[in-house]
């Protein structure tokens, strides 16, 4: 298996010797693997301090690099890739945007405009994604892209930290499904890493901030007052808002809220506006259409950037064949072109405030982190929901969700510090309600979004049909009503219900979550009157999805139709 | 009550599963049920699993029967502090398996009742969450780690249905043995009508200063209720605390309607 290959890799000999004693032997690693940078951080005894690659870099763009034999992502290469070379078709990037997502997802659809080849078949599986080695299409996946670069990753943290990295803490969106998430973990193995805990962008730089509250109180003798922090975190994929209170190092999420949307939805807007024909300009992927995009979302890139601190800006770029954006682009165009992307974080952050039950008044700090924090729109418009003059300082907006991992990495590795400085608890939420398919195609919700994990629920349904014997636990994540627009995660079937009429049979269904995040859903069949369980509950560990869940759906409908129903119990739902 | 006896019944059919047993434990669960009616027990050690669940969200992963506390920390054995729950020991810092019997009132230090007159609820919580939560025992035995997650799983969920004076006003009906059927529809006529003409009103409501104002109505009715519910229940009239908790139900409901229109 091509898979078995990194594996091995990630156990060469650059480790040194194993014998080296390490003040934390198996300390775990923060990383944050962006859309468009990586960082690698640890704690260092001290405090926490970010891994640098030979180039002295602390952010290391995210990609892969197909160009020779052996892919490589150039974290630890002498020099680094240039822009040009990234975008020729070679390298596959933005690939936290495609893991774990089927063909027909809109975000794969979006992607197609990048210099690789991202092929869809609209069927419902896992995209084909290549890069261009040698003049030929080469396949990959999004698990493998990221897995080479962990591996890059952990063998520069190896070297520095002169023992072997087994353990990581990763930072992931917080509108990732646990399919994704899975994904994730698939990657991490791939590497040779195992993951301690998947965190929620915000709800790392709420352990961060925890701790600078912490600090800041011992420095003050302050009483430990409750504190309040709305973060904002967009980066070049994605968008997440939380709410954190935050007392006594103890940092509990209140509310969290996230979609797929960042600077890469920015970047294609503006494409777009440039270039009307931007989405089939490059749909035959001929070399020198590769090369003239690449050259106009290098061009683009770097204006968006400038329009941070200046007014306007110029693009001027030559896409041959007589094709030339010529165009000076000011700031209120820019705003217009995304104004829809803009409204859109608004009722993020709205709805987010709501869940928590705070409004604008309650808030003691408005946090903003990842790269388009720079965006002046994107400032304002946060800063005006919370009805603020000034962001939260002391904290560095590419930097901290690395840190905060780093951070949870010590404290859930056991190490404790003499100062305090690890005195610190996430109390974290499911950002996404869990619950099973019921009355016809309704999602009866069992977990709530945002309630305090660890947690465990669990809820009555009866039979749809007289003399139901078998029954389909089919369950869901998300916050559509209906079951199809939620994320299947899996399904089994309840045996042996007693001979009833219809609506009397009583099956409990309980969901768990423990604190690593583990959902596991244990339902059995429990007799009205006797008070007798009728047989032994089953227990699942979700999801049991593999590829191609789009169709498993579809194919539990084709079977059994409406046979193996279930229904809610009106009066016994759940407070 | 009877719904979560079923819920009782299904944690313990788990417990059969955790210890590999045949299903005939259930005999003992006859005699079990009996003990229910005379909730609330006294402060004492759990003494195995035959003790029915004061609260039904939450049933015991499993329980170690064999390791009842008596009192005693199963790690190291010092004595629990009788000012305050056992769910940590204070000596070695272990956590304890959870005791039913400890009510959510008493794991904040509160007195049993409605009208608690505390500000930290929150920060109470946090200090438990601080030696209970899973996270930091990571280190620990798989034991201890069950134990953890068990006892931080319950102190969530007591400090959700503390927190909320609805949900309150359902757990202490619930200690007293009643089971509040919530989504009963309530036959007064006087109601139905004036929920309608409520939903009316937000979705007339032009503004926000309109659906504000009409938020602060519904809020004082639901005080009103609130208060009623204190009175009754004082007076253990259970059928009009009942008739209240479902009025603060529909102007709840209400008042989350208009939230979300804000």
């Amino acid at each position: 298996m091509a898979e078995q290959f990194y594996t091995v890799a990630s156990d060469s000999e650059n480790t040194g010797d194993d014998k080296v004693q390490s003040a934390f032997p198996d300390l775990a690693i923060g990383i944050d693997i962006g859309t468009s940078k990586c960082s690698v951080a640890i704690w260092n005894g001290t405090q926490v301090e970010l891994l640098r690659n030979p180039r002295n870099q602390k952010l290391m763009r995210s990609y892969v690099m197909f160009k020779d034999d052996s892919p490589s992502g150039g974290v630890s290469e002498e020099l680094a890739h240039g822009e040009q070379e990234i975008f020729s078709g070679s390298a596959v990037f933005n690939m936290k945007r495609l893991v774990g997502r089927v063909d027909t997802d809109p975000v794969v659809h979006a992607s197609k405009t990048l210099p690789f080849l991202v092929q869809t078949l609209d069927i419902g599986v896992r995209p084909f994604i290549a890069a261009l080695v040698n003049n030929v299409w080469r396949s990959t996946t999004p698990e493998e892209v990221l897995a080479i670069f962990l591996v890059e990753l952990k063998a520069m943290a190896e070297v520095q930290l002169k023992r072997r990295i087994r353990t990581a803490i990763l930072t992931i969106p917080v509108s990732f499904s646990r399919f994704q998430k899975t994904r994730i973990e698939r990657a991490c193995a791939m590497a040779g890493l195992h993951v301690l805990r998947l965190m929620p962008e915000p709800t790392s730089v709420a352990l961060l901030y925890a701790q600078q509250q912490q600090l800041s109180l011992h420095e003050n003798m302050g009483s430990g007052i409750e504190k309040v922090a709305l973060i904002f975190n967009m980066g070049a994929g994605y968008c997440d808002v939380a709410i954190t209170a935050t007392a006594g190092g103890v940092s509990q999420i209140k509310a969290l809220l996230g979609c797929t949307m960042g600077g890469e939805d920015i970047l294609q807007n503006v494409l777009c506006h440039l270039l009307p024909n931007f989405d089939t300009f490059c749909a035959d992927h001929s070399m020198d259409k590769i090369k003239s995009m690449g050259l106009l979302r290098i061009a683009t890139q770097d204006a968006i950037h400038k329009l941070s601190s200046q007014p306007s800006v110029i693009i001027n770029v030559d896409l041959g064949d007589g094709n030339k954006v010529c165009k000076t682009l000011n700031r209120s165009e820019f705003e217009e072109v995304n104004s829809k992307l803009f409204e859109k974080c608004e009722k993020l952050i709205m709805q987010c405030l709501v869940d928590a039950k705070f409004t604008a008044e309650d808030i003691n700090d408005v946090i903003l982190v990842g790269g388009c924090s720079n965006i002046l729109k994107i400032r304002s418009l946060v800063l005006g929901l919370c009805k603020r003059e000034n962001l939260y300082e002391g904290i560095d907006l590419l930097e901290a969700a690395v840190c905060g991992a780093a951070l949870e990495g010590a404290v859930a590795s056991g190490i404790s510090d003499p100062s305090g400085s690890l005195d610190l608890l996430t109390i974290q939420a499911t950002p996404l309600s869990l619950g099973i398919r019921a009355d016809g195609d309704g999602f009866a919700a069992i977990i709530n979004r945002n309630t305090a994990i660890p947690a465990r629920k669990d809820m009555l349904f009866t039979t749809a049909h007289d003399n139901q014997m078998e029954a389909l636990i089919v369950v869901y994540e998300g916050e559509g009503k209906k079951v199809e627009e939620n994320h299947l995660l899996g399904y089994f079937k309840i045996t042996g219900i007693p001979p009833a009429p219809k609506g009397t049979a009583e099956i409990s269904v309980c969901m768990d979550i423990d604190a690593s995040d583990v959902l596991r859903v244990l339902a059995g069949v429990v007799l009205p009157g006797t008070q007798n369980a009728v047989s032994p509950f089953i227990e699942v560990r979700m999801p049991t999805l593999g590829d191609g869940h789009g169709w498993c759906a579809q194919a539990l409908a084709k079977m059994y139709g409406s046979s193996l129903d279930l229904a809610t119990i009106p009066k016994k739902l759940q407070q | 009550m009877s719904s979560w006896r079923k819920l009782w019944v299904s944690g313990l059919s788990l417990l059969c599963r955790r210890y590999h047993l045949p299903p005939d434990l259930h005999l003992g669960l006859r005699s079990a049920r009996v003990l229910m009616c005379s909730l609330p027990r006294p402060f004492t050690s759990c003494s195995g699993h035959h003790r029915p669940f004061p609260e039904s969200r939450v049933f015991g992963r499993f329980c170690f029967s064999s390791e009842s506390s008596n009192g005693r920390c199963w790690n190291c054995g010092a004595a629990a502090a009788l000012a305050e729950p056992f769910l940590s020991c204070r000596a070695c810092g272990s956590v304890q398996p959870v005791d039913q019997s400890v009510d959510y009132f008493q794991i904040f230090g509160l007195e049993k009742g409605y009208d608690i007159q505390d500000d930290n609820l929150e920060g109470k919580y946090k200090d438990w969450q601080k030696k209970l939560h899973p996270d930091l025992v990571h280190l620990k035995s798989e034991k201890e780690k069950t134990f953890a997650a068990n006892q931080s799983a319950r102190v969530n969920d007591a400090y959700r249905t503390i927190s909320k004076s609805l949900s309150r006003a359902v757990y202490l009906m619930r200690l007293e043995g009643v089971h509040v059927d919530e989504e009963k529809t309530v036959m007064d006529l006087d109601l139905l009508s004036e929920m309608m003409e409520i939903r009316e009103a937000v979705e007339e409501a032009s503004d926000s200063h309109a659906l504000r104002q009409l938020q602060s109505q519904i809020k004082r009715k639901f005080e009103a209720w609130s208060n009623s519910f204190l009175e009754a229940f004082k007076r253990k009239d259970f059928d009009d605390a009942i008739n209240s908790i479902q009025r603060m139900r529909y102007y709840d409901r209400a008042i989350e309607e208009i939230i979300k229109k804000l």
